[in-house]
């Protein structure tokens, strides 16, 4: 075996009130995948953060290449060739991408002054080798998520990083930018260079990794050789139990439609398309999950916004509830109505941070935690413990802080918060995303239970397998065009992809 | 992701109110102890009255700047709205009794009314005009109440210059108000006192016990989110800055009453800042979403009993060092606020920025107490100053690199 190029042992981190690493030790050969799973809070985050020098661990020590180091900032880790490119990509949007790559090492030329023209050419060719066709020039906010995070690489790259961290890289991504990431990564190995790999996606890690290490509630499980382990294990080793496979879910019987749209048309002012959407029907019955697929930039979010009233009303076509045609102006029509959104982005469109778990539930519905027309804590406290109960929230109680939840939990509030409202159609738009495995299964047999109460949910979801499990029926969406309806039997991941692609 | 559980940890809610009461109470016992003349000990009736006066005045406007500042935004034109609305209850009273107003006499309770209606309905109509701004054109709150906080003055002394020339001798850059009502306003501190009491324990119990409390705090936490739960936030807004012009608006009231006149030029200038301050003071975070009423009444009257004390301890010109205290205080309240929810984490003076910060601070602290107390006790300040940071600055660094 070779000598390891990062030995990491004993490693504590405390926060206060939370010890976040405890005694943790990690071993990356050179050259290898490594990649590190666990359950949120089970401290891959936070290991990482250490690894390229944003936190200062509380104990143990960290050899790189055989040397003791100790980074006291991220400036520091890159100057060893150490790299991270966080889950939250760490880019200045006003600034263009030849500025983001050199921020803080900016090349100047003779006169002293910034070297636009020599860094415009090295982010070209960085960029060039990871298949990204952006200008160097252009706003970096104005790129989608997919090239951003390449832009993250590219700096890595021109800090010439031995080991690179990526945390989460495919959480946004859509899968054609997954596959071209995982390209980038074999060419990167190729060179040499030493990838730590966070995820969730199990198949993903098994694509790509030579070894997995497990963390669970801050200390390290096990570290195995892709080859002698299964994602079955893996999932075991991270939850501590077995998970039971959710695609087993038994069919439903949907009934009489809910929600019908016809010829929804979005128009997108200035762009070359011309539109958001375009002519797309679909019908949603009671007690059915009706899967929307598409790569990102299809229009999955803008079908549900549209039809939850929150995205710019000059849209055409028929949206009809129970056979009436409805024009929602704002989310509290559709509210009344009977239409619920759960949005994509939890932390940004969801959460209320400064408010503990009862308020942050009970908002849609405080007409009903008052007495004597004043909000009473009690009756706060007694109509949030139905959803609470309903949605199986595992929380210390009803005015812990919301922010101390794992990512699954949190977003079972947001759900309690819109079965407050008693709707009959949900919309999830990409619900599990950021949620681990565990938590994941939870809330699939969540959505399975409203449904069979009646509900109607149609679903976005970036992961194709997940779609598969919990869908009656999936629609396609293909750069705002409806391009395949398929039942249940006739859902496959390849007809998805294909019909996603179809353009 | 897996931080999330870390930052989940809050501070008891009350502790920054506990905190700001105990360092009231420090503040007094203090300035008993310090100032010569002992006044809080041998006229302590005359010293309440004081303190009770200013902070009632100030206080009742920055309950408004707080609840802007909760729901998320700004409101930068409170002054100016003070000094408008003033005007407007003068101009009302002139129009509506001029022979009276002319020859200071009473105008008749009816006419008051109508000044002090006006006066409040003014601030209605520029509160709107914010939310209007806001919402509507989607001007930053900054900029939308920067507008006013500059257009209003300016339109007060021109609704001053012109009701003047059209209805007395000569034009006027203020209108003297001598009616009894006003008098006793001003002479009967306990007045303004209950008003700001009252007025705070209506905003307590609208913030934390009612639907539109609970959407201003949602408002200011997470816009989009709160938008998409349902909530009508421009509806919220619109509230929050017509509730935030109207306590200016009665604030401007008092103004007229304490001074006997409206007088648009001067009347409420930067006054705006205080009430921003208290707030501040008081635990309101500018980002929105974090604050109570309790904080910033304490705030504010943590801010005027600091005031206070630093005149009795100077006694003459001492209204030259109102602002500097201010900021003085903001600086302190907010920075130890912060290393408390950090847990101590963070270090006051560091690197390069930090060595640079000791001199500066040592100069300023210095030079202040040389204007005021004299040269060699200047001296002595500046270098006590420079030892004190000294100190912390190798001690910060020593617990560092031993951490």
């Amino acid at each position: 075996m070779p000598e390891p190029v990062i030995s990491m042992q004993g490693i504590t981190k405390r926060f206060p009130g939370v010890v976040a690493l405890d005694d943790v030790s990690l071993e990356v050969l050179p050259g290898e995948l490594h990649a590190i799973c666990g359950e949120n809070g089970a401290g891959k985050s936070t290991l990482m953060k250490i690894l390229s020098g944003v936190y200062q661990p509380d104990a143990g020590s960290m050899m790189l290449a055989g040397e003791t180091v100790r980074f006291s900032s991220t400036r520091e880790a890159e100057r060893a060739g150490v790299a991270i490119i966080h889950q939250e990509l760490a880019l200045v949007d006003d600034l263009p991408v030849l500025a983001n790559v050199f921020l803080g090492r900016e090349r100047r030329n003779r006169l002293g002054l910034l070297d636009d023209r020599g860094m415009a050419r090295e982010t070209a060719r960085l960029l060039e080798t990871l298949e990204c066709g952006v200008s160097p020039r252009v706003r970096t906010g104005s790129l989608r998520v997919g090239d951003q995070q390449l832009i993250e690489i590219a700096k890595a790259l021109s800090l010439d990083a031995r080991i690179l961290v990526m945390d989460e890289p495919t959480s946004a991504l859509t899968e054609s930018e997954s596959a071209r990431l995982e390209r980038v990564i074999a060419s990167l190995l190729a060179r040499g260079t030493t990838i730590l790999y966070i995820s969730h996606k199990m198949e993903e890690v098994f694509r790509l990794a030579d070894r997995i290490t497990v963390l669970r509630d801050g200390h390290t499980v096990r570290t195995l050789d892709k080859d002698e382990t299964s994602p079955r294990e893996i999932t075991s080793l991270m939850v501590g139990r077995e998970i039971s496979d959710s695609s087993a879910m038994p069919p439903r019987a949907p009934a009489e439609p809910l929600l019908e749209v016809r010829d929804l048309h979005l128009p997108w002012p200035g762009h070359v398309r011309g539109y958001r959407l375009d002519n797309v029907s679909l019908t949603l019955r009671r007690g059915e999950v009706l899967g929307v697929a598409g790569l990102m930039g299809a229009g999955r979010t803008e079908l549900l916004e549209t039809i939850f009233g929150v995205s710019d009303p000059s849209w055409r076509g028929t949206i009809s509830l129970h056979g009436r045609s409805v024009r929602f102006t704002h989310p509290s029509e559709a509210c009344a109505a009977g239409i619920a959104m759960v949005t994509e982005d939890r932390k940004r469109l969801g959460l209320f941070p400064d408010f503990d778990v009862a308020a942050n539930i009970s908002l849609t519905a405080l007409d009903r935690a008052r007495r004597g027309g004043l909000i009473s804590r009690r009756a706060e406290e007694a109509l949030v413990a139905e959803p609470i109960r309903a949605t199986g929230v595992k929380t210390p109680g009803p005015h812990a802080a919301i922010t101390g939840l794992s990512g699954g939990n949190q977003q079972k509030c947001i759900i309690g918060r819109w079965l407050l409202t008693k709707p009959e159609v949900l919309l999830l738009d990409d619900p599990t995303r950021g949620i681990d495995v565990g938590a994941k299964a939870e809330l699939y047999t969540l959505i399975d239970r409203l449904c069979r109460e009646g509900l109607g949910v149609i679903l976005t979801s970036s992961e194709l397998p997940e779609l598969l499990t919990l869908s009656d029926r999936v629609i396609v969406l293909a750069e705002g065009r409806l391009t395949a309806e398929l039942s249940r039997s006739e859902a496959t991941e390849q007809r998805i992809m294909e019909a996603a692609t179809a353009g | 992701m897996s931080d999330n559980q870390s930052t989940g940890r809050r501070w008891p809610a009350w502790s920054s109110e506990w905190t700001l009461l105990i360092a009231v109470v420090v503040a007094v016992l203090a300035t008993t102890a310090i100032d010569s003349n002992h006044s809080y000990l041998y006229r302590p009736l005359e010293s309440l009255r004081d303190i009770a006066r200013n902070t009632a005045l100030l206080g009742i406007f920055a309950l408004g700047a707080a609840v802007v500042i909760i729901a998320g935004g700004i409101d930068l034109s409170l002054g100016s709205m003070i000094a408008f609305s003033g005007m407007v209850c003068g101009t009302t009273m002139l129009a509506l009794a001029p022979e009276q107003m002319m020859a200071a006499k009473p105008v008749g309770g009816w006419v008051v009314a109508a000044g002090i209606g006006m006066s409040l309905l003014s601030g209605l109509a520029v509160g709107t005009l914010h939310a209007w701004m806001v919402t509507s054109i989607r001007l930053p709150p900054f900029i939308a109440t920067l507008a006013t906080l500059v257009g209003l003055r300016s339109l007060a002394r021109a609704l001053c210059e012109s009701t003047t020339a059209a209805l007395t001798p000569s034009k006027s850059a203020q209108i003297y108000v001598s009616d009894p009502f006003f008098k006793m306003l001003r002479d009967n501190v306990w007045i303004s006192v209950a008003v700001f009491a009252v007025l705070a324990l209506v905003t307590w119990v609208l913030l934390t016990r009612t639907i539109l409390g609970r959407h201003v705090h949602a408002l200011g936490g997470n816009e989009d989110a709160a938008r998409l739960a349902g909530i009508r936030t421009e509806n919220v807004k619109w509230f929050a800055y017509c509730f935030s012009a109207m306590t200016a608006a009665l604030a401007g009231v008092f103004y007229v009453a304490n001074e006997s006149v409206a007088a648009p030029v001067n009347q409420g200038r930067g006054h705006e800042l205080n009430a921003i301050a208290a707030a501040v003071v008081g635990g309101c975070s500018l980002a929105g979403g974090v604050g109570t009423v309790p904080g910033t009444v304490l705030g504010t009257i943590f801010l005027r009993v600091v005031i206070d004390a630093v005149s009795k301890v100077i006694k003459t010109g001492a209204d030259v060092y109102e602002g500097l205290i201010v900021g003085v205080v903001v600086v302190i309240a907010v920075t130890f606020g912060q290393v408390g929810q950090r847990a101590g984490s963070r270090r006051l003076l560091p690197g390069p920025l930090g060595l640079a910060a000791i001199p500066v601070l040592a100069l300023f602290s210095g030079g202040t107490v040389a204007m005021t107390s004299g040269a060699m006790p200047g001296v002595a300040a500046g270098v006590v100053a420079l030892g004190l940071l000294g100190g912390l600055r190798a001690w910060e660094s020593r617990s560092a690199a031993a951490g």
